[in-house]
């Protein structure tokens, strides 16, 4: 799974520990999602997908394979 | 994320500090004046040999555990995969080493000293070492 969250960092022009903290979770979590080094709880997902006001398919999406 | 049936995070150095206590203690148990081998009116169910491995081992096993087993400053999903994935791995090894040594030793005794402390040391080694790792890619990356 691949996903777009810092594209959609810059356009919102925050930071990843600002990320972090509006979604309750260390700034690791992001930096590794970021990296596609972790995959995240739907949970959290959404959570994200919501600080950036966009469905979650926009911020995340399926690769070949997966 | 809730964090069920996890020690509060200043649990951690209580129990590093309990560790740390019981580590002279064992080293210098002869010349500290316990566990004198030979005593016969020191007989039974707690003698003072029983009493000493007792008490030293209570000391660690609750500090290691008290260490592994303490929050962390921010706990959040991937923390607890990578708490789950260390379990794993430490059974894994405690296992290895058991079935090793149950062919290999003899000595019953000394299996249950290693499977006191192996699973929880492993345990606490891999974990840290993960959470390092994950820290320094972060100050790589800025």
């Amino acid at each position: 799974m691949k996903n777009n969250i810092r594209v959609e960092r810059a356009i919102k022009n925050i930071t990843q520990a600002e990320l972090a903290d509006q979604v309750n979770v260390s700034r690791q979590t992001i930096n590794t999602i970021e990296s596609n080094k972790y995959v995240p709880s739907t949970v959290l997902a959404l959570k994200i997908a919501r600080v950036f006001g966009k469905p979650l398919e926009e911020i995340f999406m399926l690769e070949e394979g997966d | 994320m809730k964090s069920k049936f996890l020690f509060p995070y200043w649990c951690r150095f209580l129990g590093w500090a309990l560790f740390l206590v019981h580590v002279p203690v064992v080293l210098l148990k002869k010349d500290l004046g316990f566990d004198v081998p030979g005593d016969l009116s020191d007989q039974g169910l707690f003698n003072s040999h029983h009493l000493f491995f007792m008490c030293t081992s209570l000391l660690m096993v609750s500090g290691l555990f008290l260490v592994a087993f303490a929050k962390e400053k921010i706990e959040d999903e991937q923390i607890w995969q990578v708490r789950l994935d260390s379990l794993r791995w430490a059974i894994y090894v405690n296992y290895l080493i058991l079935i090793i040594s149950l062919v290999f030793i003899e000595d019953t005794g000394h299996i249950l000293h290693l499977n006191l402390w192996v699973p929880l040391l492993f345990f606490i080694v891999r974990f840290r070492w993960v959470i390092f790792r994950l820290n320094r890619s972060l100050s790589r990356e800025g």
